[in-house]
């Protein structure tokens, strides 16, 4: 059995532990919790050191398990990891254990919440860790299911219910526009089957016509867009994330969300590349609307949650940028910069609802001189903010770069653009924060902020903000495994759009040069 | 892997593991924590004082951060007699300010958080000067922007201070959206990052930017316009001065904003004839213009600010018009004196119990000789007082910019010269005002000396103030930079020259002006002039009305787009689309029985009449 | 002599008694015995076709109406008896909502 298994079916475990438990039993669930998320956790941090080690399966991915579940349409449950989604599983790993951490302020029908939690953890681990296209997007509505339930019932604020509302609808309209383009491909493709790696296979020698591919990464861009809250399909993130939970915000921010890029990045680029390469123009401008415009938008929030929630949608920009970019170095990045806004958001809600519970509110112009009060949690935002206008040291840093790098040859007035978005506009409304809520004379507050009192209260921060700098100062952790399975997608890129642009195939010799020089470490 | 290259790295470290102990264990311990800080930097400067010593050769030593296809960044260490050389100010320097702090920070309740900042700042200035290739200095460039934005903004309790730190930050983050632009140009022409690397690329083809070396150049040149404070983006600099007066000394007068200059010389073979004019002007203008508002400043510390702005213009200029030696030989003297300066209005403003107004002085001589002597050697050596150190340093930048047969120029050396006069009437004002005549102020009349804690540093700097000047910099640099003749000096006559009478005419002028004035003679007659210069000319407003205004009109208006637009508009506009339908359908659904019927019958002949209509 | 059209006229002519019936009258008993009488309309026509085409089809389909009829009323009285129990009426006019 897969170790992946155990990470994907122990929060499912759980969850059935938590409905068998008495409500009152507050402790025992919380326990039951942590320890359904611990335990994954620490599965993910021995696949993540044993990757290099561990025995290739099909399709060249690792821990790799196929159980048939429905053979006349060929679906299987079949998981694995590459370098692409072994990053992701760690992170999403250790988001989901934070956030588990970060619930204990739930105190109203803890029992319903926790077992709502813990399906969409073993939703999001499934979605990343699929390598079968109807359980990659089964997973995610196991996951996105409870999480309008979450906010509904939990959430905060008085437009909780309209923001549950949109945030439903702008999903599940993200899911179904996707879910068109994957039924598309399905019968395009004639495979007659669910299995990436097969379809791969299949579409290497009979490529889909040109047009039709064009149509499909229409649908996928679109779908997977929305759900990843491309401009201007982004409205439904700050207010969303405003009225969610501290635990829903940080698990969907942090982790769900990059079900879109990741399915762009696993399936629309190496199967539909021509469509890719139809769609790039429109691509790189919406992420100038990403990046620029939710900057600006953010500039003007005056309220805690709506900022990070317009900065993170900002922060996406950047992996579309990577995306639009089309070739190693980019996608690269754009992986890169997926894992570290898992952290960085879940790290910024994760505080921001710190702050709610202590004060009731986000407005920013409420709070002053909050570092005085609260020295740990405040340089920890402090620290957040950095890292979201891209200080290096934050693994944030070295993916955007490693973006901007990537994407200068083919969109150079782009990267200029982004360059900008990161380097001021995202200074500018972080330091913003920062000097509102952290610096400036102490406000009156009654009560008094108080510090995170205990190390257990401390854990899921300091958890985030130490895989943040770990990654930020050692990338080539990451790095090393992302450029393998990255080269491959680029590769298939390359051989479907080659009949295209031929000038291309200097850039196929490197990444080739870069394959063997990977199986060579 | 040679000892010099393991000393290099452990005097990188040092200091991040200083900032880790100190953040992470001893924030309760006060003592504790200016004795980590204050012991790695004092290692950090035997080594380097060994390193510098030993007979190395140049060379470094990398390990590898990220690498992806031909992107490959490293992190390194890279040792020539310019980074030896940097070194050797950065942890000097340091290791005087650290130690002065503990007497200046002295019942700060943040005193461990001053101490942890200080030894990160440290850490990323050493990355700076030891960096080996682009991606390095662009990190810990951003980390010295971060560590600075720390320091300026200590006291964030303080509003000025909290504002001011972001402003910093701010400003030199539109230099460094330049620099990374520069820098990607840079690796998409030739494909490394390495500095060594690029040498040889540029050596054996020099065109190898083609029509875009001028714009690299000047991109390139734009993180040293942000860092060094260079006009137009030295707004940031005199505001610094919020932060506590070892801080200014250090940052923003020895070491970080140095780091523009140092960074130039180190990039200096890839630097276009074109771009090198830009960096010249850019020099020129702002030695003179921050030397013209220095007159007319009431404050010691932004006096000395726009000093440093001043003399930070020279050493650009002396980068355009073809010397790194000599701006780096500036670099090194104005370090040693400008600290020392730094640290004298700190000694004053600590007896004075943070009095920073020179009105308000007066008479200090008296009450602190040790500081009186010490500021007056420092501003002897910033006018250029022969033989001083500053003098041969600042005559180097005007012979080169006397020499009109290569790359001088006649109105940058013009700008030199009137830019030496305009300093010495301002320190003079500076010393004769807060340190001669009458006490102005009751906290003047009670000064008295400080601690031997705070003098101590004044006085060991005395020494490289005296003697640095003899220092062979400038032909080392220069071989460094590319450059193989040593400095040529065949103008050095003219400029003496020049220099000399510079010191004569500003001297005095403000000893007629200023001996015995009570109050600023030259601000009346000067009207509204005085007041632009009080004002900085303005230029704080005009760059608020440029970059915040414009980005906060496009904000307003994006976020008017996304409020009103996306949310109000479209997507609820389409709810209510689907909303008015719905309403519309209700009608039919009267809930009567015989409606719903005969609704039915019609149906059914419709579909019977559609589909039998063809058949009967 | 008389043929099937003849029959079929009378059926389509009972079909319309009760499709006026069951549109136009209020009294829910009625519009019951003229649904009855629609019922009716089609078991002669089937009846009728079945004579004069020789086979057994439409009478093994009449008997499946006549049981379901039986079954349909038993259900349909128990239901019109129990609104007038509960709400005291057998107007349909008086019934828009499905709330009791």
């Amino acid at each position: 059995m897969s170790i992946l298994t155990f990470i994907l079916f122990l929060p499912l475990l759980g969850a059935g532990l938590v409905a068998l438990l008495p409500k009152t039993a507050k402790g025992l669930i919380r326990a039951v919790a942590l320890a359904s998320t611990a335990l994954p956790l620490l599965c993910a941090i021995l696949a993540f050191l044993s990757f290099n080690g561990a025995e290739a399966g099909p399709g060249g991915y690792k821990f790799y398990q196929k159980v048939a579940w429905v053979t006349a349409l060929d679906i299987n449950y079949q998981v694995g990891a590459d370098g692409i989604n072994i990053g992701l599983i760690l992170m999403g790993s250790i988001v989901s254990f934070a956030a588990v951490c970060v619930a204990r302020s739930i105190q109203d029908r803890t029992k319903e919440f926790h077992f709502l939690m813990l399906i969409m953890i073993a939703g999001i681990m499934g979605t990343f860790m699929s390598i079968d296209i109807f359980f990659f997007y089964f997973f995610h509505e196991l996951a996105l299911v409870p999480t309008f339930i979450m906010i509904g019932v939990w959430g905060r604020g008085k437009n909780k219910d309209y923001a549950t509302y949109k945030m439903t609808l702008y999903l599940t309209l993200g899911a179904l526009v996707a879910l068109v383009g994957l039924v598309l491909l399905y019968v395009q493709s004639g495979a007659k089957t669910f299995d990436l790696i097969a379809l791969q296979e299949q579409l290497r020698d009979n490529p889909i016509s040109s047009d039709a591919q064009t149509t499909i990464f229409g649908f996928l861009l679109f779908g997977f867009g929305i759900l990843v809250s491309l401009w201007p399909f982004h409205t439904w993130a700050p207010v969303g994330y405003d009225a969610a939970p501290t635990a829903t915000a940080m698990l969907h921010a942090g982790v769900l969300k990059k079900f879109g890029i990741y399915g762009l990045i696993r399936i629309a680029l190496p199967l539909v590349p021509q469509g890719a390469q139809a769609w790039l123009e429109v691509l790189a401008w919406l992420c100038m609307g990403n990046i620029l415009y939710c900057g600006w938008v953010a500039m003007r929030q005056k309220n805690l949650n709506k900022l990070i929630g317009n900065s993170s949608v900002a922060h996406m920009g950047f992996v579309f940028l990577g995306i639009a970019s089309m070739n190693l170095i980019g996608i690269s990045g754009a992986v890169l910069v997926m894992i570290a806004h898992g952290f960085l958001a879940a790290l910024s809600f994760g505080l921001s609802g710190y702050l709610y519970d202590q004060k009731k509110t986000l407005d920013m112009d409420q709070y002053g001189g909050a570092l005085r009060q609260m020295p740990f949690m405040g340089t920890l935002l402090v620290m957040a903010m950095m890292a979201g206008c891209g200080l290096p040291g934050f693994a944030n840093f070295a993916g955007e770069i490693t973006v901007l790098f990537g994407a200068w040859k083919s969109l150079p007035w782009f990267v200029t653009g982004t360059a900008w978005g990161a380097l001021i506009i995202g200074a500018i409304y972080a330091l913003r924060a920062v000097r509102k809520m952290l610096h400036g004379p102490v406000a009156n507050d009654t009560p008094p902020l108080q510090d995170a009192a205990n190390y257990w209260i401390k854990l899921p921060y300091v958890l985030l903000v130490a895989s943040l700098l770990l990654f930020g100062i050692f990338p080539s952790l990451l790095t090393d495994k992302i450029r393998t399975s990255v080269a491959k997608v680029v590769k298939s890129i390359e051989a479907g759009t080659q009949d295209q642009e031929t000038n291309l195939a200097e850039e196929s010799v490197k990444t080739e040069l870069d394959i063997q020089l990977a199986g060579q470490d | 892997m040679s000892g010099a290259f393991i000393l290099a790295w452990m005097v990188l470290l040092l200091p991040l593991v200083s900032t880790v102990l100190i953040s992470c264990f001893t924030l309760k311990n006060d003592k504790l924590s200016a004795r980590i800080s204050i012991g790695a930097v004092l290692a950090g400067f035997v080594m380097s004082l060994l390193i510098f010593l030993s007979a190395r050769e140049a060379g470094e030593s990398n390990i590898t951060w990220i690498s992806i296809g031909n992107f490959q960044a490293t992190l390194g260490v890279k040792l020539d007699n310019l980074s030896a050389l940097m070194l050797l100010i950065v942890t000097g320097v340091g290791s005087l300010i650290h130690w002065y702090s503990q007497g200046y920070m002295k019942g700060d309740r943040s005193y461990s958080r001053y101490f942890a900042c200080l030894s990160l700042f440290t850490f990323s200035m050493l990355g700076i000067v030891l960096a080996s290739n682009f991606m390095q200095m662009f990190i810990f460039w951003e980390l010295v922007g971060v560590s600075s934005y720390l320091l300026i903004g200590f006291w964030y309790e303080r509003p000025a201070a909290a504002d001011a730190s972001k402003k910093a930050f701010l400003t030199n983050r539109i230099g460094d959206f330049g620099f990374i632009l520069g820098i990607i140009m840079v690796w998409a022409a030739t494909g490394s990052l390495n500095f060594a690397e690029l040498k040889g690329v540029f050596e054996a083809n020099p065109e190898i930017l083609g029509a875009t070396a001028g714009i690299v150049g000047v991109l390139l040149f734009c993180g040293a316009v942000g860092k060094s404070a260079q006009f137009p983006l030295h707004v940031w600099l005199p505001d610094a001065m919020e932060g506590p007066t070892p801080v200014s000394a250090l940052i923003h007068a020895a070491t970080m904003v140095a780091a523009g200059v140092f960074m130039l010389c180190r990039i200096f073979f890839l630097l276009s004839p074109d771009a090198l004019q830009v960096i010249a002007w850019t020099g020129g203008i702002t030695a003179l213009m921050a030397a013209v508002i220095a007159l007319q400043q009431n404050d010691i510390k932004r006096i000395l600010a726009y000093s440093t702005l001043s003399q930070l213009g020279y050493m650009v200029m002396a980068v355009g018009v073809h010397a790194p030696g000599a701006a780096m030989f500036h670099l090194t003297t104005h370090a040693f004196f400008k600290a020392m300066l730094f640290l004298g209005a700190g000694s004053v403003i600590h007896a004075l119990h943070h009095e920073q107004d020179i009105w308000k002085m007066g008479g200090l001589k008296e009450k602190m000789p040790a500081t009186y002597k010490t500021f007056l050697i420092g501003t002897l050596a910033l006018c250029g007082v022969p033989p001083l150190s500053g003098f041969f340093s600042k005559d180097g930048i005007l012979a080169a910019a006397a020499d009109f047969r290569h790359h001088g120029n006649v109105f940058l050396f013009a700008i030199g010269v009137l830019a030496a006069v305009l300093t010495t009437l301002y320190m003079a004002r500076l010393v004769l005002v807060a340190f001669h005549g009458k006490h102005r102020s009751e906290a003047a009349d009670h000064s008295h000396e400080s601690p031997s804690v705070m003098t101590g540093p004044l006085w060991i700097l005395v020494i490289p103030t005296l003697f640095a000047g003899f220092l062979p910099i400038e032909s080392a640099v220069n071989h460094v930079a590319g450059l193989n003749h040593a400095g040529d000096h065949t103008q050095a006559p003219l400029a003496m020259a020049f220099s000399v009478l510079a010191l004569l005419i500003g001297g005095s002028v403000a000893w007629s002006l200023y001996s015995k004035a009570e109050s600023d003679p030259i601000a009346n007659r000067l009207h509204g002039l005085s007041t632009a210069l009080k004002n900085r000319l303005y230029f704080d407003e005009i760059f608020n009305g440029l970059i915040y205004v414009t980005h906060e009109a496009v904000s307003k208006l994006a976020e008017w787009i996304d409020r009103i637009l996306l949310s109000s508009f479209i997507v609820k506009g389409l709810s209510n689309v689907v909303d008015v339908f719905g309403r519309g359908l209700r009608l039919f659904q009267t809930g009567s029985i015989h409606t719903y019927a005969f609704l039915f019958v019609v149906g059914i002949a419709l579909v019977m009449f559609f589909v039998m209509g063809g058949v009967l | 002599m008389i043929g099937l059209e003849h029959y079929l006229i009378v059926s389509a002519i009972l079909f319309g008694l009760g499709l006026m019936g069951v549109v136009m009258r209020s009294n829910l008993i009625v519009i019951y015995m003229s649904l009855e009488l629609m019922l009716n309309a089609a078991n002669l026509a089937l009846v009728s076709f079945s004579r004069f085409t020789n086979t057994v089809d439409g009478q093994v389909m009449v008997f499946f109406v006549i049981t379901v009829a039986a079954a349909e009323v038993a259900v349909g009285l128990a239901l019109i008896v129990a609104l007038y129990r509960k709400r005291q009426i057998s107007e349909v006019d008086e019934l828009t909502s499905l709330k009791l």
